[in-house]
Order: C-alpha cells, then structure tokens, then sequence
C-alpha cells in the first residue's frame, strides 16, 4: 500500500515540543519548517538535518498556527491567547501584536507579500491585520461566517476562509465579491492545490472534498480516514497528483487526485496527526502530532 | 520728724521711693554699660531690666540658673549636629533604661542586680550568660594572643566550670533536674546520637550564619539553645507555656476549631515573625533559592493576556517556602504531638491536594445502584388482550425458546390440541380452560406446571400458521388498515387523480443528516424551517405544464433552500410580466398549500384549500391530488445538487486592504454593497424594497426572480378584509432602522452638503434616494387612494381639511402620527392632496396606478382600513362604504391586474402585502405570532409614517423648486400652517 515515489520513510524525528504539536509548517523553499504547540512555543527546525534552530516564546496559550514570509524574515503566530504574534526571524523578538479577537485564533497567513496578515477566530470572524503600518487594529473584519473559522487561504486577491458552519468562503478583493460554497459539513483545513484552481477542505465527517474553485463544484471526495473531532490538516503534494491527510489514529494518507483511491497510507504517529505538510519541490512532507513529536518523511 | 519716728510703729516693708528706685536702676544701666562688662562671667551679676538679682528658686539654680542665668551652656546656643532622618528614618531606637543611665549609676544597678553568681549556680543559666560576658569583656580589654579577628571568634571562652563538664558528660543537660537518669539513660543516649546526626545535617545553616553574624550571634545562639532546652526539659518539669492572647477575637473563640491545619500555619508564620534568629534566616535562604528549583506556583490571577511576570510568581512563591522550613523543623524535632499535627503538611504536598488536605480514602459521594426489580417468575414481557383474535399480537411476540416435547405422550397430544384451539380460539379459551381445571394434574402445563414450556412454544408455532392463515385471507386489508395513511392511499380513497412525484420522500436521509441541516435552517426562514426541512420533496402541481412545473421547482427551491433569488430564474421569455407574475402568485399559493399539507399531515385540508381557492383564482393544477410518485434518480440529483451549494454576496473590502494586495479598490467611488440579509426577520422579509427598486431599473432581467409571489388572486379575494394588515405591513418594505432613520432626518440639504468627504456621504445618499423611491410609491399607494376616494366621494379636498383640522383633537404629537390618524386628523389628506397636485405633471402613471378605474372601491377599502385599525369608533364614517367595499373584491382585483401590467413595481409590492395578510389571516398561525405580526408592525408603523411624512415634505421641497411661484408660495405657507399646528400641539 505505499507508493514509491510518496514519503513513507522516516527520515527523521523532531523532538523538543512539550504536548502536543498543534501545526508544522515548512518554509517557502522546504529548507526549514517552523511547528508551533501546546508548550506555547513556536519552534524553528531544519527538518533535513533534524535540528532545532530557534524557540520563539512568548505566547500565553498554546500556538495555533504559524506562518512564515516568503523571505524568511518574519513571522506569525496565533494561538489561545487571543493573540497575533509578529516575530522577527532572526533575533526572535515580537515586532508587533495584534489583540483584537474575541476569542482563539485558529488560523493566520501572510498575504504574498507580507503586507498583511489574515486570522482565523473561535469568533466566526476572519481579521485582516496590517504589518506595514504600525496600527495594531484590524484593517478588515470579515463576520460573515456563523460559526468559527478554522482556516484561511489566500492568494493573490482572495481571502478564503473554512468555518465550522460548513462554508468556504472566498473574498475576492479585486471584484468585492464574496462567494460561499455551503459544504454542509463543518469544515477544518483548507488547503490551496498548487495551481490554485482547486481547495482542498477537510470536513469533520472524516471526508476530504476537493472543490473547484470558479464554479463551485464538488470535484472529488475522499475517504478512508477518521477525522471527526480534531482538527487534523489536509494538503496536496507538490505535484497536485495526490491528496493526502492525517488521521485521527495517528495514520497519513495519500489518495489520488482524480479517482479518490487510497494509494498509500501507513501509520505515522502514535497519536492524533495535527498537521501536515508537503516540501514544495521534494518528495519529503512533515507531520506533527499530539505526541509531542514532528516527523520528517522521505520517498 | 524724729519725734514722730518714736511714735509711730511700722508694721510692713514701707514704699520705696521713687528716686530710691530710679537710682538702682541708673546703677543697674550703669553697671550694665559701664565696668561692669569687663567682670568675668563668673563675678558678673545677673540683674533684670530693674537691675534686681534674679532668684530662680532654690533646686533650679538660686541665683545663677543656666550658665550664669542664661539657658544656654558654656558652649552657648550651638545647636545639635543636624542627621537626616531620610537616611536613617527607619531605625526604630529600642529605648532602654540602661540609656538614660550615667556609668555610675550603671555600675549600682549592676551591683544591685540579683542573680546567681557562677558559684551557686547550678544551673549555668545566668552564670554561664555573665561569664560568658565576662569573658568577652575581658577578650575585648585585652590583646589578643594571635593578632587578627579571627582567632577571637574560633577560640571561644571557657564559661563552663568543670563540674559542669562533668555533669554534661555523664548525661546531664542543661534545664534538667539532678537525678537518677538510669531508667532512660539508654534511651537518652539514643536520643543524644540521634540528635547529634540530625545537628549535623543542619549544622551548615548554623554556622553559616554565625560566620556572617559575628561575634555577637555567639551569645544569641549559646541564649538561644537553652531555649531549646526549655522546652524539651518539659520531660522533667512541666512547663506550662500560657500562650497570650494576641489576636483580635472573643476570648474563648478559636477560628481554627475545625480546621487545626490552619492554626498551624498560622502558628508557623506567626513564629516566622517573630523569630529573627534562624529560622527566619533559613525561610529567607530557601525562598532565595527557592524559584531556582522550579518551584513557580502558576497561581490564580493571570489572565489570558497577562505574562508571567517575576513579580507574579514571588506572589505564589513565599507561601511554598513556609513550608519547607515548617517540614525541615519538624524533621529534626522528636515525633511529638506537634508534628504528628503537622503531618498533613506534608501530604498537602501531593499532587492535585490543597494543602492541608487529604484525599480521602473513601469518598462519601457513592452512586447509589438499584437492582432492577425482581421480574416475576410467570412473568410474560408483553400484554395479554383478551380479545379473541390476537393477529397482530404475532409481531410482537419473541418466539418462545424451542422445547423438547414432553415424555408423556397423552401430555404432548393434550398440549398440542389446547395450543391449536387456544391459538384459533384466542386467550379467552386459554383462561376459561386454566379456571376449569384447576385441579386437574394434566392441566398444570396451563398455569406454569410441567410441559409448560411446550405449550408455550407449541402456541407460538399455532399461532404463527394461524396468522398465516389469516394473512393469506384478509389479502393485506388488515395491513392496509393499520398502516398510516399516506397521501397516496388518501389520494386512492378520495378518488384523486395521481400526480407524478419528482423527487422521493428522503426525510429518513434528512433524519440522519440532521446536523447539515441544523446550519441551513438557522439561517433559514426561521417560522418555516419546521416543515420545510423536508421541503426537497418536491410536489408537482403542474402535471400538466411540464414548464411551468419547472418553473415552479425553481421556485420552490429558491424559495426554501435559501438564500436570494438568483436573477435569471423564471425566466421565461415568452410570458408577459403579467403573466409572470401571476403564475408567481400561484406558485406562492401552490407552495403555502404544500408546505400546509405537509406540516399538518392533512391532504384533505390542502385539498380544501386548493378546491376553495382554485375557482376564485383560476388556480390551474388539478385540485386536491398529491400523489408523490416515488423517483431515486431525482432523490440522487438533488443530493447532488444540494452541496456544495454555491452562494454569492458582495463584500466589500476596505480601501486599504486592497492598497496592501496591490489591487484596486472595486468599489472606488462606489456606493456600498447593500447590506447583507442575515438576521431571520430580515429573511422573512426577503429582501428589503428599497434596494430592489434601483436593481430592476438597472437590469430588465431582474424583473421577475427575486420577488415573492402573493398566494394567488383568489386568497386575496378571500381576504380582502385584511387590509388592515395590508396597511400595517407595507410598514416591513422598510428597509433597515439606520437608512429609515436617514432617510427621515436627511433633508435636501444632505444633498448640497456634499462637500464633505465624498466617499463616506455617498453611501448614505445613495440609500437615501433609492428609500425614498421605495418611499414614494408607498406614499403613493396609500394617499393617493385615499384622496381619490376623498375626491371621488366627499367634499373638495380643502374643505376637510378644515373641517377635520377644527375636529382635530390634541391627538397629533408630530406630523408623523398625522398620518397614522390620516381619516380623523386630515393633515395626511390634506398633504396627499398637495401631493397629488405636485405630483399631477410627473406622477401621471402613478395616480393611474393607484387610482385604478374605481376610485371609490380602493379609496374605500383603505378608508376601512385606517378606521378600523385607529379609530373603531368612527365606524359611521366607514359603513358609508359598505357598498363600496363588498363591491371591491372583482372591481380591486381587476384594477390590480390591470394595474399590474402597466407597473411592475405596483406589483412587486402588492405581492408581498398579500403575503403577510395571508398569513396573518391564516388559522395555523398561532395567535401569539399574529400578535407578534401585530405589534412589530405597529411598532414600525411609527417609523413608516414618519418616513411618509418627511417624504411628502420632500416632496414640497420638490415642488417648491419646481413649480410655480403661486404653488410653492402656497406650498410655503402650508407648511408653515402645519408647523404652526405642531407647535401648538407641543
């Protein structure tokens, strides 16, 4: 059941998080990845080499999320404090924080260019917050969602968020328009495919639906594994060839894009898979769980 | 003269003279300037201004107080050498007497003290102490053998006599009585050795301090450990320790009575306190040291958002550090009553324990289980009817467990032939035979005996082939008849003509999908939702119009599945707008109908309504039949279609959002989207008019979707009373509270006071024009009708105005409440009658519209309505209209639908009014929800009216730019006629 060219092999483990790793994220180029936890911390590793490079403390709570620019330079976080945390990358100190969510933060990115960065609240709103300006308020607050949102994309022009209240909306700033794909189930991660026509959502009644994002179709589904009270992350392999996800058992899989067969899957974790994510040009993804541990897979 | 000298005696000082008294003081002046100075001080003599010595009193100085009768000293006025008390302010001198004491006098008390010379003393207590002194004093006299301080602190002096010595060393300490320790020397050895190892666990504390201390801790630690041995002579000599009251309760009250825990601690601290010596010391160190062993209580206090500050954590830190030390105490101490107190202390230590507390062992908190009540032996889990056919009793039956016939032959046929009449016969034979032989021994099997379990099951399989039997015979009548009736058999029943079904009834999937629902339903029609969670079923009315019925599933799901209407649906190029719009009544009504029938489970209600209704309206589906044919295929395709369903809004970015993404703003210089509809009521109320309006003349293809059809013609025929409600619910096509408000208080003078920033006045204007569109049909409608009938019955327009206006009670507050009270009042007429003047150039289409081919029917009818609703007493004026009124139903119906071919808007309009009356009217509708209907739109009614008032007066401003001088001027002095009346009426 495992496909050659997927990451199967453990290449290496990332130890160093106390509880559980809530996401990992590689870097632009997949040179590093940052993973961020329930110890508060968000840490900075080479995942190749397997060392830990840089702890970045400051946050309250647990860290939900993480992101880095395309640069390398800065980064941001969120996490149960309520908080949004801008990190210089190199000397680890807050640059900035924006307080303005009623609740957890669930998701953050940086725009393409690190001019602004989107949240994800417990507080059904997406907020936009500006890096350039030295305002800590919020440029935007979208609070169209009814339920809290989980996860935001972007791209060049658009927001989209995935809420619990089963939608994905799009935010399409060059047209101001705001489309909304009713899913009908709460939906946890969304995730971008590489060409970025397509969004990727995992939905809790453990099913990943792949959607076509100018009309709204419902491209694909994909089932197999257990993801029905955490949130457990989603991608697409660099390709766009694969799908692949986290399990509630601690597994991964890997489903084919276009006829939804479970191509590969083998258990990666002992516990529940919070997050994974795929190198950009290699065949290599990282996976973080609630063991407390991020692993490093190879072809 | 001297002769009188011998005869007078003198009793008394006699007055001095005057001069005798000048002299002296001449002398005095004299003295004072003269050689006098020259005297030293001591010769001087102090005189006051008269020159009299100066007599202080014998004990304060006799003649010479002070330093020579001044009070100064030798030195003179010098004053102390200033000290800051900045610096030293905290410094709390103990006084003491030994400071107000000359040496001599230190020396006497010295000499008088009592105490026991080292000679007598047995015990070494003060002795040793004054020895000790001694030697010290000595120490310090003389020069020390090896130069340097230290030597002085390691070689200590030798108080201790040699008895002493000898004494200690055979065991005796210090505080105890001379005696034959034989008994317990072993123990006390023991005890020695024991002590001594435990000493030097914590020696290094002991000396540390003693090291930084110096020379005199050697007498605090050599005072302190009699001390000690004070307390631990208790053995010996019971000490009793009165312990004083020191805190501020009653005498008697002990606030630790139950909770002794805390006395200790209390205790603790309090001895912390006081204690300056080393135990304080020690509580320091460890709390010193204390964070560096991770010690960091998390504490209480800290919010989200707070850091963890080193202040917050020496907060929760010191309280650990008491006890550590408390535990150190006792671990030297002997296990005595005191520390066997403390032990909690140490348990408190344990994880998830408050401190001080225990876990218990046993928790008192015990589910407390029942077994469940002893089953009867006979007892048999299902009722017995005592009918005698039990047929569909079979169902329910378990099959008793399969059992070997019993031995007996003559038993086995017995059983076998009771079990086939009891099973043909029913239970009744059952019970007569067990009542008939009762006695006999063959029978038992009947009431539980032997082969009672045969019979059981031999029944069952009886029964079983008889229900066969009897299954085969009735044919499934039997089934039918205990079925529920769906609307199929009904249909069947009442001779209905069957309906193709286009999608299967799947509420047993809606049932397991709940929880999507769930969501849609919330930001569904909220009083709909309960009966259209099923609404997928899709019935089809139109059998017959394969198009039509499209269009009406369109409209169906449009109408339940949510959302706005999408543009283009309905679209049928072909139809007229007024047929269009007419079938959208009738896909409304069809729709009301089958949501109807669906709730209560009762065709035959919807039939009757569709039977009642379809002659008035020309309703073209067949009556009463809903036959739902049964179609996967659809089932499947509107699964399909259900999700992901895509929705679309306009959002609206912020300007500086799209600066940060490099992109224009796409609604730069644009008016802003309109607003969202997302609060149910809004839902309910679909879209608001005042945004429609603008769309529709924006885009021709808008002119049908979006609006809600009415029920059909012949509901509002049925209706027609309930214009009341009309009337009130026109109020709902108010758009939002903040544009009325706009749309009330912004004047012309809005639109000339555009010069501040553009942007953020736009948006307001813009929704104030596209209100106001909304607002002037409605104005419209209602005065225009009501003036028409005015005019087309009663007196010329002027003149009720003045008559109404002497009727006028002080009812009016505003000339908002004017036009509620329109028929009494007769502002609103009189303005409508201004309106209609203004508007006779421009409005020519509208008054057509609203003034349909019989003024007097519509202008009735709303007459009716505002005197029933406002004034139920003024029915005089209302029942002259009677006629006109029962004529309305045909003539208004025509006029609408000539109307409505020649104005839309006209139309768009009716068709919600119709709505809410019909529902309002409606018997399901709960009574409290009408009132909630009522009240709501009574409360807006205000609003409404207010917004109808400032519209006319923007209409005269309208008209005043317009019109003629004479008009406008007359116009003018209207309106200040009606501001002289509101002013008066305020």
């Amino acid at each position: 059941m495992i496909q050659s060219d997927l990451p199967w092999k453990e290449a290496t483990v990332l130890r160093g998080h106390e509880g559980a790793v809530l996401a990992s994220r590689f870097n632009g180029d997949g040179n590093y990845c940052l993973s961020c936890g329930k110890d508060r911390t968000i840490r900075l590793w080479n995942p190749h080499r397997g060392i830990h490079i840089k702890t970045y403390k400051s946050h309250g709570r647990e860290v939900r999320d993480v992101h880095v620019t395309a640069d390398n330079s800065k980064l941001i976080s969120c996490g149960g404090d309520r908080q949004i945390y801008y990190w210089d990358v190199s000397t680890g100190s807050v640059i900035r924080r924006f307080r303005g969510h009623n609740s957890e933060v669930n998701a953050v990115k940086f725009n393409e260019y690190a001019s602004v960065v989107v949240s994800a609240g417990y507080d059904r709103s997406l907020r936009v917050w500006d890096c350039r300006s030295h305002s800590t308020e919020p440029i935007q607050i979208i609070d169209s969602f009814l339920d809290s949102v989980m996860s935001v994309c972007l791209t060049k022009n658009e927001i989209i968020g995935g809420s619990v209240d089963g939608t994905i909306r799009t935010f399409d700033i060059r047209i101001g328009r705001e489309l909304s794909d009713d899913l009908g189930q709460p939906v946890n991660c969304i995730s971008l495919s590489n060409d970025g026509n397509c969004i990727l959502a995992s939905c809790l009644d453990s099913t990943l639906r792949l959607l076509d994002r100018t009309t709204g179709e419902l491209l694909q589904d994909y089932k197999g594994h257990i993801c029905k009270s955490y949130k457990t992350d989603c991608c697409l392999t660099n390709t766009d060839a694969h799908v692949t996800g986290g399990s509630e058992d601690g597994s991964i899989y890997f489903w084919d894009l276009v006829d939804a067969s479970v191509v590969s899957k083998f258990q990666a974790h002992s516990a529940v898979v919070t997050s994974v994510s795929y190198h950009p040009k290699e065949n290599s993804m990282i996976t973080s769980s609630v063991d407390g541990t991020i692993r490093v897979w190879k072809a | 003269m001297d002769s009188d000298e011998e005869d007078f005696v003198f009793y008394g000082t006699p007055i001095e003279r005057e001069e005798e008294i000048t002299s002296r003081r001449k002398k005095s002046i004299a003295e004072a300037s003269g050689h006098l100075r020259a005297l030293p001080p001591w010769k001087q003599e102090v005189t006051d201004e008269e020159g009299r010595r100066r007599f202080h009193g014998a004990f304060t100085g006799g003649f010479s107080a002070g330093y020579y009768n001044t009070a100064g000293s030798k030195e003179g006025w010098t004053p102390q050498s200033f000290t800051s008390s900045r610096k030293n302010r905290a410094e709390v001198k103990q006084q003491n007497i030994l400071n107000f004491l000359d040496e001599d006098e230190k020396t006497d008390l010295e000499g008088k003290s009592f105490g026991t010379s080292s000679q007598f003393d047995t015990f070494g207590f003060t002795a040793a102490e004054l020895a000790l002194k001694q030697a010290e004093k000595e120490q310090q006299q003389r020069p020390s053998a090896i130069p340097g301080p230290v030597p002085d602190e390691l070689v200590l002096p030798a108080t201790e006599s040699i008895g002493v010595k000898l004494l200690l060393k055979m065991g005796w300490r210090r505080g105890r009585s001379i005696r034959d320790s034989q008994t317990d020397s072993l123990y006390e050895s023991r005890r020695e050795a024991r002590k001594a190892l435990l000493a030097f666990s914590s020696d290094d504390a002991k000396t540390q301090l003693t090291d930084s201390e110096g020379g005199e801790s050697h007498i605090e630690s050599s005072v302190e450990q009699p001390a000690n041995d004070d307390v631990q002579s208790s053995r010996s000599t019971p000490v009793y320790v009165l312990n004083p009251k020191q805190d501020l309760h009653g005498l008697g009250y002990d606030p630790f009575k139950h909770a002794p825990e805390f006395r200790e601690r209390k205790r603790s601290r309090l001895s912390d306190n006081r204690k300056p010596g080393y135990s304080k010391a020690l509580s320091m160190k460890d709390s010193l040291f204390g964070f560096k062993s991770g010690k960091v209580g998390p504490g209480f206090g800290i919010g989200a958002l707070e850091e963890y500050d080193a202040e917050d954590e020496d907060v929760y830190g010191t309280a650990y550090d008491f006890e550590d030390t408390i535990v150190q105490e006792v671990e030297v101490e002997e296990p005595s009553g005191v520390t066997k107190d403390r032990r909690p202390r140490l348990f408190g230590k344990e994880q998830g324990v408050l401190p001080g507390f225990i876990v218990a062992s046993k928790s008192d908190y015990q589910l407390e289980r029942f077994d469940p009540p002893a089953v009867p032996k006979n007892f048999v889990p299902h009722h017995k009817f005592s009918g005698p056919l039990e047929t569909d009793k079979k169902f329910a039956d378990p099959p008793p467990p399969e059992v070997p016939p019993p031995d007996d032959n003559t038993m086995k046929l017995l059983i076998d032939g009771v079990a086939t009449l009891v099973a043909r016969c029913g239970k009744l034979f059952e019970d007569l035979s067990r009542e008939k032989n009762q006695n006999n021994p063959l029978f038992t099997f009947l009431t539980g005996g032997n082969g009672h379990d045969y019979y059981a099951r031999k029944l069952w399989e009886e029964r079983q082939k008889r229900n066969d039997q009897t299954m085969l015979a009735m044919d499934g009548k039997s089934s039918l008849a205990d079925q529920k009736m769906t609307a199929e058999s009904r249909g069947k029943l009442l001779g209905e003509k069957p309906l193709e079904r286009s999608s299967k009834d799947f509420s047993s999937s809606v049932a397991s999908e709940n929880a999507i629902h769930m969501q849609y339903n919330l930001s569904d029609t909220f009083t709909k939702s309960a009966s259209y969670s099923e609404l997928p079923e899709i019935i089809k009315p139109f059998k017959d119009d394969p198009a039509k019925q499209d269009r009406f599933e369109r409209f169906l799901k449009e109408k339940y599945q949510g959302g706005l209407r999408s543009t283009d649906s309905g679209k049928a190029s072909n139809m007229s707008e007024a047929a269009r719009a007419h079938e959208r009544m009738d896909f409304e009504a069809v729709a009301e109908a089958i949501g109807k029938g669906k709730h209560g489970k009762e065709s035959l209600l919807s039939t009757q309504q569709f039977t009642g209704v379809s002659p008035a309206g020309g309703m073209q589906f067949t009556s009463g039949g809903l036959e739902l044919a049964k179609d996967a295929q659809a089932e499947n395709l509107t699964t399909m279609n259900m999700y992901p369903r895509r929705k679309e809004f306009q959002w609206r970015p912020s300007p500086i959002l799209c600066k940060r993404f490099d992109l224009t703003d796409p609604f730069m210089g644009k008016p802003p989207p309109a607003p969202r509809v997302r609060s149910k009521m809004d839902s309910l109320i679909f879209m608001s008019d005042s945004v429609k309006p603008t769309k529709l003349e924006e885009s021709d293809a808008v002119n049908k979707g979006p609006y809600p059809t009415p029920q059909s013609d012949a509901q509002e025929v049925g209706k027609i009373e309930g214009t009341e409600v009309e009337a009130k619910v026109e109020v709902e096509n108010v758009e939002r509270p903040v544009d009325l408000y706009k749309a009330i208080f912004s004047d012309d003078s809005d639109d000339e006071a555009e010069t501040f920033d553009h942007k953020k006045v736009e948006e307001p204007e813009k929704k104030i024009e596209v209100a106001h569109t909304a607002l002037n049909h409605l104005l419209a409608g209602d005065f225009l009708e009501s003036l028409g009938k005015e005019l087309g019955l009663e007196v010329p327009p002027e003149l009720p105005y003045l008559t109404s206006k002497a009727k006028t009670p002080a009812l009016q507050k505003e000339i908002t409440n004017a036009v509620a009270k329109a028929p009494i009042s007769g502002t609103p007429l009189d303005r409508a009658v201004l309106q209609q003047r203004g508007t006779t150039q421009e409005g020519e289409s509208l008054k057509k519209m609203f003034i349909p081919g019989n003024p007097q029917s519509s202008g009735g009818k709303f007459r009716e309505t505002y005197l029933s609703e406002n004034r139920p007493g003024k029915a005089d004026r209302g029942k002259t209209k009677e006629d006109a009124r029962s004529k309305s139903p045909s003539s208004h119906n025509r006029n609408r639908s000539s109307s409505r071919s020649s104005e839309d808007k006209r139309s768009r309009k009716r068709p919600r009014r119709h709505r809410y009356r019909s529902s309002d009217s409606y018997s399901d509708l709960s009574s409290d929800d009408r009132d909630r209907y009522h009240s709501k739109s009574k409360g807006r009614k205000k609003g409404s009216s207010r917004e109808k008032s400032s519209n006319s007066r923007r209409k005269h401003h309208k008209h005043k730019h317009r019109d003629s001088p004479s008009r406008s001027s007359y116009n003018d002095a209207e309106g200040k006629k009606e501001k002289k009346k509101r002013r008066e009426r305020d």
